[in-house]
């Protein structure tokens, strides 16, 4: 871990309808940290993802990416979405190159970087293929390519595999470990199951309380390679997913 | 050919027949006057003959292309302007305020209550009779296409945001795909009005057109060629929305199909 800080959210605040979302928050993410946002739904991890993104504006409080304010959504931030969001009018290439269409790089550039990019996330072959005729987990697939052909600092997940079967959910889980290892992007992954929180992440945070400003934090240590199937039965695993299981439970009771 | 296929295509076929037979069988049983509906025979009767010797003086072919090059015009020029003027109201809520009270005001006024006005202002030569065929597809186009600028979905535009589009390439990229097909329909929709407009637009003077020989004939009670001119605007209907269904399968591929 390089420990620069790449995100830092201080005194982050965000009002909708008068209503507080989110108060107070201040946390860092290191450049090349996985860090996990969890919670059940409507606890505000979807929108600190907007934030980073810039997809939303804190009302209160400064977030910066790299020491700079968050104004708008730039290719610096990739977002995978649950819905994948594909372009359905555009084939596999042409929706993983978009990003260099839209920075007017050469066609021979785009053809290359879409090949590069399908054969990185296991879609070689399928380039030619529109999102109607790609399976669930092949189109997330695509969601993943697209974003990583930006080469953007930080990777943005917004509970991506949630749609997806176990099996397709766990094998894209390895994937992106095996993904991240190789590219050494900063990812911020909000999910609701505690199961893919300590799977993934080198932090976690829960937010049961983010309205309030306060969060209870988690490092997860477990053998590297972090994409073995074998640490899902991992004792420190099992320990971890108990303790915040518990934690949860008891925040929520209270 | 599969077996929901073969069944699609009787039951295409067999409809206008049986209501072919239907015609057939209430104007042969002296069930009314033919003055009023001529059996099918004499209405394919006059459209031989219009085929063969023309109508009043003039050969089919010429009504005909007459009538196309009218609606052509006025549908190819209203559908492009109308396009433009919704996609610009779907994206500029200035745009769209200009627009909203005049063209709600003009929407509703029946193509033939312009008439008299368009004699005025344009004359009884071709220019009225296009701009009365043009401003109904325009109004059409418009109210379709800026309905269709809402059917992009929030997480596609905050992708293409996200990807480093500007506000044209998110436009260009996802907003007028996602438009795509509400366009498809509304060109289709547009087409049957300017059919329909075009008898009352020949109403405009001249001695020309498929809507020409209708009104012409039935001023006569020449029923049996109103029912042929009719029957010729149907067919063109039937055609050019086929062909526009076609193409709109294959342009809007992804349709239907998430």
């Amino acid at each position: 871990m390089a420990g620069r800080k790449l995100l830092q959210f201080e005194r982050v605040g965000f009002q909708y309808d008068g209503r507080d979302i989110l108060r107070d928050l201040s946390f860092d993410i290191a450049a090349g940290e996985l860090l996990v946002l969890l919670g059940p739904s409507g606890c505000g991890k979807t929108t600190i993802l907007n934030l980073i993104a810039g997809f939303l504006t804190a009302t209160s409080g400064y977030a910066f990416v790299d020491g700079r304010v968050i104004e708008a959504p730039g290719p610096d931030r990739g977002v995978v979405f649950q819905s994948a969001a594909l372009f359905d009018w555009m084939n596999v290439a042409d929706n993983i190159a978009f990003s260099l269409r839209c920075a007017g790089r050469p066609k021979v550039e785009q053809r290359a970087v879409a090949r590069e990019m399908a054969a990185l996330v296991g879609l070689a072959g399928h380039e030619a293929a529109f999102p109607y005729q790609l399976s669930g987990g092949m189109r997330q697939r695509v969601g993943l390519a697209r974003v990583l052909a930006a080469r953007p600092k930080m990777m943005l997940m917004d509970e991506p595999f949630a749609a997806l079967d176990v099996q397709t959910r766990e094998a894209l889980q390895e994937e992106m470990l095996r993904l991240r290892d190789a590219t050494g992007c900063t990812i911020v992954f909000v999910t609701h199951s505690i199961e893919e929180a300590v799977f993934l992440g080198d932090r976690i945070l829960l937010l049961t309380e983010a309205r309030r400003g306060a969060f209870r934090e988690y490092q997860v240590s477990l053998p590297a390679p972090r994409w073995t199937p074998e640490n899902r039965l991992h004792g420190d695993f099992l320990a971890l997913r108990g303790q915040v299981y518990r934690d949860m439970r008891a925040r929520q009771a209270a | 050919m599969s077996r929901a296929a073969r069944r699609r295509l009787v039951l295409t076929i067999g409809s206008p027949l049986l209501l072919l037979l239907i015609w057939h069988l209430v104007t042969t049983q002296g069930l009314v006057a033919a003055i009023i509906l001529p059996p099918p025979a004499g209405a394919f009767a006059a459209l031989q003959d219009m085929l063969v010797r023309g109508y009043s003086g003039v050969p089919l072919i010429t009504h005909l292309g007459a009538s196309l090059a009218r609606v052509g015009v006025a549908y190819v020029f209203g559908a492009a302007l109308g396009t433009l003027a919704g996609l610009l109201r779907g994206r500029s809520t200035g745009f769209d305020a200009v627009m909203l009270v005049p063209s709600e005001i003009i929407r509703p006024i029946p193509p033939l209550g312009l008439i008299p006005l368009f004699i005025l202002w344009f004359g009884i030569g071709e220019l009225s009779k296009i701009l009365l065929i043009g401003l109904a597809v325009f109004m059409v186009m418009m109210v379709n296409a800026q309905a269709g600028t809402r059917a992009a979905g929030l997480d596609s535009l905050r992708a293409a945001q996200c990807m480093g589009a500007s506000r044209w390439q998110v436009f260009r990229f996802v907003v007028l795909p996602s438009a795509l097909p509400q366009i498809m329909t509304g060109l289709r929709v547009a087409m049957g009005t300017a059919l329909s407009i075009l008898v009352a637009s020949e109403l405009l003077g001249g001695d020309r057109g498929l809507g020409f020989i209708v009104l012409d004939a039935s001023s006569f009670f020449r029923t049996t060629y109103v029912f042929a001119g009719v029957i010729l605007i149907g067919l063109i209907g039937l055609l050019s929305d086929r062909g526009l269904a076609l193409a709109a399968r294959r342009i809007v591929h992804w349709e239907g199909r998430r």
